[in-house]
């Protein structure tokens, strides 16, 4: 019809659009650069929802959130049925309100890790959460930190027997390692191995089930094989909870004193409303030890080794003080932590910068767009590890904001705060103590690392950790 | 409480919105079920439920996981879906238990105006007012049409509804064009898509300015609904929010996935074009074999137990009436556009999904088949009767215009969405005639 020419006129340029949705191939930008996905007449500029999941995201993720935390503080993704909270004191208010903001069965870790206290909330999540506490902090770590130097000192050892493996090599008088791994990504299972009381000969299968889990999770494909090695897993303990039912089992510092019983034990023990745990929960516990505290730890470790490297006056400092590892490690985090944020469900209806959330509504916590808040960190994107505004003491459940210095939320705040914070602290700093002092004029070799779009520098982290780290440093 | 009240100063100086709850108690989920070796959904991954493939053809998609997982948990969409055409019934027509969120919601616009659909007045000004123009419209479209060709679904389908509501609110013609152009932004600014969102609620505003000193001029004839909005008490906004509301993508859908069908086999409409009643049940298979609105959304109001799952509240439930229409379990050979299927129901199915113990095919859009009788005394037919009788009687029209009609020569057309989460129709239907 005549009258309507305007009408068709729009009409076919929305036919003979080729972008119906799904995927978008969205440009990569320099790093620190959003897309423009168009504006507002007031300016604001818009985000495209589709690039949340997009590769340009996973490598260049900051600018995107500050899209967020300036223009949509509590933005409402309606293609994907979730709310992102991202300004710090929401993120960090939301975590300690449990109740109005509760945990959920998460990804498809309700399969492949089965039931954990991070999917419980208010009194019965209380009641889980100090089992085994203890033995992830306090004097019993502090007993411990020796056999974790031994752990790091034995794999390190080990690269000589690794010759063939295609991991460490050498290279006239240099030695070339990948650092993840000859190192990283097995040495913090081990730890956990040992402080559960796994028998030593169980290491092997334990790093399948640990590598199977975490690869089941979160709807990925390979959910199946996710939830195989979590059956396969349980039946394995199934065996030595029977036995630890009848006989505890003993940790021991370096000189063979008792320390006290080792996790698995003391789930066996556990007695939570009267009942003792079943198998089932106590492999549960087991599982989300092993995958809260394996690729997360890894990922520190291999991202901190990886900025400071490219920081060289910082990592000049750290060796110069050793004390300053502990910076690093905390600046690491906030400035690219291994995981990106929680999921929380709100409990009631309730309105946030104007954003009507009905109850039930997953709205996701992004951990890290809290840590590159300018509001709180100064030019957030620069790593520095003395920075004055990042506190980087031993972490609070209550968080820390004083004088003028904050916690990253890397570990989170509240009620879920991690709980193996302490103890991956100091896998990382002890661990790269030990590995500063072996690594003689160690640098990042270029020719093998993953490059940035100018096909030059190199790549940078963005929210996936660094997934290989090749080291070269003067041969043993 | 007012914004600045709502307000907490933070440790860092940040001012950020106090959180009120009531505090009436909360539950975690302790229970939630581990699903089991046997239970992972491999064939599958959310991804490809809101991928361009999917927007372009559905149905691979749709079948998989109705012949494997009749309620698939989806991590990356955040929602369940629901497939098979029992299931899919099941949460439709229970609204104790699952609720519809009205389009103002996605906007993030409550209160923005009234949905008048339940004003009886409005109702009947309404139905008078479409039947009265049903056959005007498509004879003038039809009219309009170039010399010997013509794009049904740009020239015809697509502009149907929209000109038949111009028509009944009593928009003259050279304004027409805007209202179009207003009038689909707004629909379109519904779903995910940032440019689309602004521009749909830039048109809500507009469609109220223009609406304003309509209204305010209405007459007081009994076929016209700003006269009926008037009456009520209606604003522009309560009137736009009901345009809004109210559904044109069925009529526009099932005009475009009609005609495709009849044509791309022309015995199809060879048998429709003789008999009024063929028109209608080859409409009704148009619904169950193609229909426009693909999946639809539902939120539970509370924790409940369905499908072997717990659902939690706030749970979005996408239930697809594309996957349930073509369920063998139900339809014979579903996949098959069968113009005078025989086991499906030809009257309007009652409170549920059934007539005479057929099943019916589900066209979202339309509302949960009414309860009231077929042809009630006291109040209009219902909104499926209406669109239906609209869209057998503008198509009946044109194949009586028209009766040479056939597709232009190497055409192959296709019904697919735009947008994902959009209309799924055929969007470019060439013919001569
Ligand atoms: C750098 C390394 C690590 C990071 C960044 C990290 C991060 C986190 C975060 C953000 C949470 C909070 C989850 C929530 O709020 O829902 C968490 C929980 C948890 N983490 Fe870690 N974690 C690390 C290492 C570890 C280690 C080494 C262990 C165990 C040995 C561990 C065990 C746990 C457990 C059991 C929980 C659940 C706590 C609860 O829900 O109450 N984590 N972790």
């Amino acid at each position: 019809m005549d009258a309507l020419r305007d009408f068709t006129a729009e009409l076919d340029t929305d036919i003979h659009s080729d972008d119906p949705g799904g995927d978008r191939d969205f440009p990569l930008m320099p790093v620190g650069q959003a897309v423009d996905m168009g504006q507002a007449p007031d300016g604001t500029p818009l985000l495209d929802p589709r690039v949340l999941h997009s590769r340009e995201f996973f490598r260049n993720p900051y600018p995107y959130y500050r899209i967020m935390r300036d223009h949509y503080p509590c933005f409402h993704d309606k293609l994907h049925n979730t709310y992102y909270v991202t300004r710090y004191e929401d993120v960090w208010r939301c975590y300690f309100d449990d109740e109005g903001f509760n945990t959920i069965p998460k990804g498809s870790s309700s399969g492949v890790l089965g039931n954990t206290q991070l999917e419980l909330s208010g009194v019965e999540h209380r009641r889980r959460r100090n089992l085994y506490g203890q033995h992830l902090v306090g004097r019993s770590l502090d007993l411990r930190v020796p056999s974790i130097q031994r752990l790091a000192r034995q794999m390190i050892d080990d690269w000589d027997d690794m010759l063939d493996s295609g991991y460490v090599f050498d290279d006239g008088r240099k030695r070339i390692v990948e650092l993840g791994m000859a190192f990283a990504n097995e040495f913090p299972v081990r730890v956990v191995c040992e402080v559960l009381g796994f028998p030593n000969e169980a290491r092997k299968q334990f790093f399948y089930w640990y590598n199977s889990m975490m690869s089941g999770l979160g709807g990925s494909a390979l959910q199946k094989q996710g939830l195989e090695a979590r059956q396969s897993l349980e039946d394995y303990v199934q065996e030595i909870v029977e036995e630890r039912r009848r006989k505890p089992s003993y940790l021991k510092d370096e000189d063979g004193n008792v320390i006290g019983k080792d996790i698995i034990t003391k789930l066996c023990e556990t007695r939570v409303d009267g009942d003792y745990l079943s198998t089932e929960e106590i492999t549960s516990n087991i599982a989300l030890v092993v995958a809260a505290g394996g690729e997360t730890t890894r990922g520190a470790i291999v991202n901190m080794w990886y900025l400071l490297l490219q920081h060289p006056e910082q990592f000049a400092a750290v060796c110069a003080d050793t004390e300053n590892w502990n910076r690093a490690f905390h600046e690491t985090l906030r400035n690219s932590s291994p995981i990106g944020g929680q999921p929380r469900h709100n409990s009631h209806d309730l309105e946030m910068h104007g954003v009507h959330v009905p109850a039930g509504s997953l709205m996701q916590m992004v951990d890290f767009s809290a840590n590159h808040d300018d509001r709180v960190f100064k030019d957030p994107e620069k790593f520095d590890i003395f920075r004055p505004d990042l506190y980087s003491g031993k972490l609070l459940r209550s968080g820390y904001s004083k004088e003028g210095r904050c916690s990253h939320m890397a570990f989170g705040v509240g009620p879920h705060l991690c709980p193996g914070a302490w103890i991956s602290h100091q896998e990382a700093v002890e661990g790269s103590r030990i590995l500063q002092q072996r690594l003689k004029n160690v640098r990042i070799v270029e020719d093998r690392m993953a490059k940035d779009i100018d096909g030059k520098s190199l790549a940078p982290i963005g929210i996936v950790r660094v997934p290989a780290l090749w080291l070269e440093f003067d041969r043993p | 409480m007012s914004e600045a009240e709502n307000l907490v100063v933070g440790a860092n100086g940040v001012a950020v919105p106090h959180f009120e709850h009531s505090g009436e108690g909360y539950r975690s989920y302790e229970v939630h079920q581990r699903e089991r070796v046997g239970q992972s959904t491999e064939k599958i991954n959310g991804a490809q439920l809101a991928s361009a493939d999917y927007a372009a053809n559905p149905y691979p998609y749709l079948q998989i996981l109705r012949e494997n997982y009749p309620c698939y948990r989806d991590w990356i969409n955040n929602c369940y879906w629901v497939t098979g055409y029992d299931d899919v019934t099941s949460i439709f027509t229970d609204e104790a238990n699952f609720e519809t969120r009205p389009k103002l919601w996605y906007y993030g616009l409550q209160g923005f105006g009234r949905d008048l659909r339940n004003e009886m007045p409005v109702l009947w000004a309404w139905s008078k007012a479409m039947d009265g123009f049903a056959v005007p419209v498509a004879e003038q479209l039809i009219a309009g049409f170039g010399k010997g060709e013509a794009d049904l679904a740009r020239d015809f389908a697509v502009q149907y509804p929209i000109v038949l509501l111009g028509r009944m609110l009593e928009i003259p013609d050279d304004e027409l064009g805007t209202f179009a152009v207003r009038y689909w932004r707004a629909q379109r600014g519904v779903l995910w898509y940032p440019q689309a969102q602004l521009a749909g609620r830039q048109a809500l505003d507009e469609l109220v300015r223009y609406f304003t000193p309509k209204l305010a001029a209405a007459s007081d004839q009994e076929t016209s609904v700003l006269a009926a909005v008037a009456a009520v008490g209606g604003s522009a906004a309560d009137l736009v929010t009901t345009l809004l509301e109210a559904d044109h993508q069925t009529l526009h859908g099932a005009l475009a996935n009609l005609w495709m069908n009849l044509l791309i086999e022309p015995v199809n409409f060879d048998h429709v074009k003789q008999d009024h009643m063929a028109m209608k049940i080859a409409y009704l298979e148009t619904l169950r074999h193609s229909p426009p609105v693909i999946t639809a959304e539902r939120f539970a109001r509370h924790e409940v137990e369905r499908f072997g799952r717990l659902i939690p509240e706030g749970g979005l439930m996408r239930i697809s009436a594309l996957a349930a229409n073509r369920d063998p379990r139900i339809f014979a050979d579903g996949d098959r556009f069968d113009v005078d299927r025989r086991d499906i129901c030809h009257r309007e199915a009652r409170g549920q999904y059934r007539a005479d113990g057929l099943p019916q095919g589900i066209a979202f859009g339309l509302g949960r088949p009414s309860r009231h009788p077929a042809v009630p005394e006291d109040r209009p037919r219902s909104l499926y009767a209406l669109t239906r009788d609209t869209a057998v009687a503008a198509s009946w029209t044109l194949a009586q215009m028209l009766p040479d009609l056939r597709l232009r020569d190497g055409t192959t057309p296709v019904a697919r969405c735009l947008r994902i989460g959009e209309t799924y129709a055929c969007w470019e239907l060439p013919v001569r005639f």
